[in-house]
C-alpha cells in the first residue's frame, strides 16, 4: 500500500457526499484522488449497507462488502437531513466544505434545494447526480440500476444471436453507477480546477440516462447517422451486419477471445507457427492469408471461415492459459475470459500492485480490494482507511470540527437528528 | 496556456479553457479520453501521420459516402471539438516539431502499446526535458510495469480479462453474452479524463506534473467489486453460485427483477421490485392483485425462491402490451419499470432526450449536417461546449506549426517535402 504521506490530488478537498447508492461511487473515486469524503447517512444508516454481498453472509449494519468498497476511505456522518435541526448543521458544514455531492430526484421529497444551496455558498460545488436529470418528464421516473441500464442503451447491445428468444442482457454489478459516477467525478474536479482562477463554485446536473448515452460505441454514430439499429450478438460486438464469433472453448473447459487477431504479415506467422508448433493449423498456411484483409473479421468471408475453423480446432485441443501466453508473445492480443476471482491468481497485477489489502480491525481481518483504477505517479490513489462504522466521525466533525458542545450533540442524538 | 483559437473565443467560458491537449490516441479508449476533454473546453490537438491514420478515420457509417479520411461518421463522433495535425514522429525534424509542441502543452495523453512512445524518443522523462510540468497519460492494456506489459489488448479483450465478460449471461448458455460493445474503451477513457483533470487541479496548486499510467484491464477489474470480494473475503467462486444470472438480480437482492416480453418483435420491458412497497404497487397496476396474496409471492425471500414462476406469470401478462405505454403506468405507480432502448431510440423515440435537447444539429466539410449527440454534464455557470466537429485531417497544421510554434511558411514546405510533415 502506499502511505499517507504522499500528496493526493485532491488535497484539502472536503466533499459531503449526501448520495443514496448510486453515487457512492461518485465519492470513492473522489476520496481515491484524496479528497475528505464525508458520507452524510441517515439515521439507522445508508441503504447502501443493505446492499450485499455480504461478510460470512449474514447481513449486518457493518457487514455489507458493497459498503466496505463503495464507502472505503470515507468518514461517516449520521445526521437526519430532513429535519430542520439536522439541516441547519449540514448548511453550517456546507459553509465550510468545497463539494456537496446529492442524488435526490427533483420532484421528489429532498431536504434543500441543490441549486438554492449552490447560490447561497457561492465557492461550493454542488453536484447533482440523478437518474434522469433535474429536468424533463422522467426526472422522478422510479429507478433502478437495471432499469437505467435497459433506458440507457448498454443493455439494448448486449445478449445472444444463436440463442433464440432470448432477451438482451444487463452486464451485473452497478454499472450505471460506474459509468455516471466517472462524468460525475471528472466534472467536480473540472469544476473545482476553474474555480482556483474564478474562485467560484456552480451547480453540476448530471443525468445517469444521459451518461450512458455516450458509453455504447458504434450504436451511437449508427443510431445519430443512420438511425440504423445493431443487432446483439453472443461475446462480441453488435453489429449492422451479422459476423463471426470470437469466443472458443478450450480443452479444460474455458473460453478464448479471438477477437485481437494480427494485423502485421510477421505477428500473423508468428501466431501461425506457435499453432503448427502444435502439430494443428493446416490450413494457416494458405497464401490467401498473407493478405491482412483476407484475415479481416465481420465480413464473412470464406477465407476468414476457414481460418477460424482451424483456431477453433486448436484452442479445443489446447489448454487455455497455454493458448493465451503463447498468443501474446506470438503478438496477437487474445485472452481468457476470466472470472473475477480467476484475476487474483495473475501475478501481473499483483507486481503492479493493484490489489490491497486493508486492516478490518472490528472483524480481526485483512481483507483484499480491488485497487486503483489509475496510477499517478506523483499523487497515489489511495483506499484509505476501512469503510466507517456507522456514524463513527459524528462527534469529531460536529464537535471537535464544527464546534458543537457534548450537550448539543447529545441534544440531537436525544432528537433521533444525530448517531 | 493557449491562445484563443482562430474561430476566437465561445461565448462563454469551459471548465478547462485555456488547457491544451497533445492527442496521440486511436481507436476508441484515448478518443474517448480527449473527447471529454475538448467538451470541457481543452483545446485537443490529434496528431496524425498520413502514413498511419487511426482506422476509425475508416470506420463505418459513412453517411455521405465513402471518402476517408474524413467522411466517417464514426470518426466525426469520437473526435469532435479536436484540432488534427499530420507530423512524423519517427522523422527527427519531425520529433522535434513534437518536443516543441510539449513545451507549450499541458497534457500529452497516448494510448498506444507500452513501448511505442518510449521507441520514438517521448519517454516521460523526455518529455519533462521539455516541459517539466506535463501531465503524461499513457493509456494500454496492461500499462507500463509489470511482466505483461508487452501484452496487448484491445476493449473486448480487456473486458474478457478483467471478469467483467463473464459477468453477463444466461446462466445456463455454454458461454457468456458479455458487452455488445467496446465498453472498457470507454471506461478506461473515462478514466482517464478523471486522473488528468484531478492532476490538473493538483498542478494549479502545486506547479507539479506528473505521470499518469493507466492499464484498461485494472479500470476493469475495478469495477467487479461485489464478485471479487465475495471471493477474497467469502471464497466464494464466481461460477459457484449459478452466475451469471441473465436479468434477475445480484445486489440488492430483488424479485421481480428481470426483462419481460411486449408487444411487437424483439421488445422488451425491465421490471425491478426490490422492496414489498413496490412489489405491492406492482400487483395493483397489474390487473393481478391476487399476486399479492399468493404465498410463493408475499415476501421477497419467497419471491425469490419461486422466481421461475413469478416471471413466468409476469411475462404472459406482459406479452402483447405497449411497452411504452405499460411503462408509463408501472412509473405511475412508482414501479422501476423501463423499456429496453437501443441508439436509435435514444437519438428518435425518447422524450427525456428530447426535452434535454440531447442532440443538437452541427456541420462539417464532408460529412454535411448531421446530429451530434450530448453533453453528459452540465455546469450551471461554466458550460460544456459542442461546437466543433471533427476536424478534417491536418486542418490546423497552419494554426500549429505557424501560429503556435512560429515557423515561416518556406520553413513548414521544407518540412513538408522531407516527410517530417504529413
Amino acid at each position: 500500500m502506499t502511505t499517507v504521506t504522499q500528496a493526493r490530488a485532491l488535497a484539502g478537498i472536503r466533499v459531503l457526499d449526501c448520495s443514496e447508492p448510486q453515487g457512492h461511487f461518485t465519492g470513492k473515486l473522489l476520496a481515491g484522488l484524496g479528497a475528505d469524503v464525508i458520507q452524510i447517512e441517515p439515521p439507522g444508516g445508508s441503504a447502501g449497507r443493505s446492499i450485499g454481498p455480504f461478510l460470512d453472509d449474514q447481513p449486518g449494519l457493518e457487514r455489507s462488502l458493497y459498503w466496505w468498497h463503495y464507502a472505503g476511505g470515507k468518514r461517516s456522518v449520521v445526521l437526519d437531513l430532513f429535519s430542520d435541526d439536522g439541516l441547519d448543521v449540514f448548511l453550517q458544514m456546507a459553509e465550510s466544505a468545497d463539494v456537496v455531492l446529492e442524488t435526490w430526484q427533483p420532484g421528489r421529497d429532498r431536504p434543500f434545494d441543490p441549486l438554492a444551496l449552490a447560490e447561497h455558498v457561492p465557492e461550493l460545488v454542488v453536484l447533482s447526480l440523478t437518474p434522469f436529470g433535474q429536468t424533463g418528464p422522467w426526472r422522478d421516473f422510479a429507478w433502478s440500476d437495471a432499469v437505467g441500464l435497459a433506458l440507457g442503451g448498454p443493455m439494448g447491445s448486449c445478449g445472444y444471436d444463436n440463442i433464440p428468444g432470448t432477451p438482451p442482457i444487463r452486464p451485473t454489478e452497478h454499472h450505471a453507477s460506474h459509468i455516471a459516477g466517472y462524468y460525475a467525478a471528472t466534472g467536480v474536479c473540472a469544476a473545482l480546477y476553474e474555480r482556483q482562477s474564478s474562485g467560484l463554485g456552480q451547480h453540476l446536473d448530471v443525468s445517469m440516462h444521459e451518461c450512458m448515452g455516450f458509453t455504447i460505441e458504434s450504436s451511437a454514430p449508427w443510431a445519430l447517422y443512420e438511425q440504423h439499429p445493431l443487432i446483439r450478438q453472443a461475446g462480441r460486438h453488435a453489429g449492422p451486419q451479422p459476423t463471426e464469433p470470437w469466443q472458443y472453448p478450450t480443452a479444460d473447459g474455458r473460453l478464448i477471445n479471438i477477437f485481437g487477431m494480427p494485423r502485421s504479415e510477421a505477428s500473423w506467422l508468428s501466431l501461425v507457427g506457435f499453432i503448427q508448433s502444435k502439430g494443428m493449423g493446416e490450413h494457416l498456411s494458405d497464401v490467401e492469408l498473407l493478405d491482412g484483409r483476407k484475415r479481416q473479421l465481420g465480413l464473412q468471408q470464406p477465407s476468414v471461415a476457414m481460418m477460424l475453423a482451424d483456431i477453433a480446432e486448436f484452442i479445443a485441443a489446447n489448454e487455455a492459459e497455454e493458448i493465451y501466453a503463447g498468443a501474446q508473445a506470438a503478438g496477437a492480443a487474445w485472452s481468457i475470459i476470466r472470472t473475477p476471482d480467476e484475476c487474483l491468481s495473475d501475478e501481473h497485477w499483483h507486481a503492479r500492485g493493484f490489489f490491497v489489502d486493508v486492516e478490518h480491525e472490528e472483524h480481526g481481518r485483512t481483507v483484499t480490494f480491488p485497487g486503483a483504477p489509475y496510477v499517478l505517479s506523483e499523487t497515489p490513489w489511495q483506499h484509505g482507511r476501512r469503510a466507517p462504522l456507522l456514524g463513527e466521525h459524528t462527534s469529531e466533525l460536529l464537535c471537535a470540527e464544527l464546534g458543537l458542545s457534548t450537550e448539543e450533540l447529545g441534544m440531537l442524538v436525544a432528537a433521533g437528528v444525530a448517531q | 496556456m493557449s491562445e484563443a483559437s482562430p474561430e476566437g473565443p465561445r461565448p462563454s467560458a469551459s471548465p478547462l479553457d485555456g488547457v491544451r491537449v497533445i492527442d496521440f490516441t486511436w481507436i476508441v479508449a484515448g478518443p474517448t479520453c480527449t473527447r471529454l476533454l475538448g467538451d470541457l473546453g481543452a483545446e485537443v490537438i490529434r496528431v496524425e501521420n498520413e502514413q498511419t491514420l487511426d482506422s476509425i478515420r475508416f470506420g463505418r457509417p459513412h453517411p455521405n459516402g465513402f471518402d476517408p479520411p474524413n467522411s466517417s461518421g464514426m470518426f466525426n463522433w469520437l473526435d469532435r471539438n479536436k484540432r488534427s495535425i499530420t507530423v512524423n514522429a519517427r522523422h527527427p525534424d519531425g520529433l522535434g516539431l513534437i518536443k516543441q509542441l510539449i513545451g507549450v502543452s499541458d497534457v500529452l495523453v497516448e494510448n498506444y502499446s507500452s513501448r511505442i512512445l518510449e521507441n520514438w524518443g517521448l519517454s516521460y522523462a523526455e518529455q519533462c526535458a521539455e516541459n517539466p510540468q506535463i501531465i503524461y497519460v499513457s493509456l494500454s492494456g496492461f500499462g507500463h510495469s509489470g511482466p505483461q506489459r508487452d501484452y496487448s489488448t484491445w476493449g473486448p479483450t480487456a473486458q474478457a480479462l478483467s471478469g467483467l465478460t463473464s459477468m453477463s449471461g444466461l446462466p445456463e448458455a455454454p458461454e457468456p453474452a458479455g458487452w455488445g460493445y467496446s465498453y472498457l474503451d470507454h471506461m478506461a477513457g473515462f478514466t482517464a479524463a478523471a486522473a488528468i483533470t484531478a492532476a490538473l487541479r493538483h498542478r494549479r496548486e502545486t506547479g507539479q506534473g506528473q505521470w499518469i499510467d493507466l492499464s484498461q484491464v485494472e479500470t476493469g477489474m475495478a469495477l467487479t467489486a461485489g464478485a471479487t470480494l465475495d471471493f477474497t473475503v467469502n471464497e466464494r467462486r464466481y461460477r459457484e453460485t449459478g452466475n451469471p444470472p441473465g436479468n434477475r438480480a445480484v445486489w440488492p437482492q430483488s424479485a421481480p427483477h428481470n426483462t419481460y416480453p411486449t408487444a411487437g418483435d424483439d421488445n422488451w420491458i425491465m421490471i425491478t421490485c426490490t422492496s414489498d412497497a413496490e412489489w405491492e404497487r406492482f400487483c395493483e397496476v397489474s390487473d393481478h392483485p391476487h399476486w399479492r396474496s399468493d404465498d410463493r409471492f408475499a415476501t421477497l425471500p419467497a419471491r425469490l425462491r419461486h422466481q421461475d414462476e413469478l416471471d413466468e406469470q409476469i411475462g404472459s401478462w406482459t406479452a402483447g402490451q405497449d411497452g411504452r405505454a405499460l411503462m408509463q403506468r408501472l412509473q405511475a405507480a412508482d414501479v422501476p419499470a423501463g423499456v429496453v432502448q437501443n441508439g436509435v431510440d435514444l437519438v428518435v423515440n425518447d422524450p427525456q432526450m428530447r426535452a434535454r435537447e440531447w442532440t443538437a444539429t452541427r456541420d462539417h466539410p464532408i460529412i454535411g449536417e448531421h446530429l451530434t449527440d450530448g453533453l453528459q454534464i452540465r455546469f450551471s455557470r461554466t458550460p460544456a461546449h459542442r461546437d466543433r466537429s471533427a476536424p478534417v485531417l491536418g486542418e490546423a497544421n497552419g494554426y500549429v506549426f505557424g501560429d503556435l510554434l512560429g515557423l515561416s511558411d518556406a520553413r513548414i514546405a521544407e518540412l513538408h517535402e522531407n516527410g517530417a510533415l504529413g
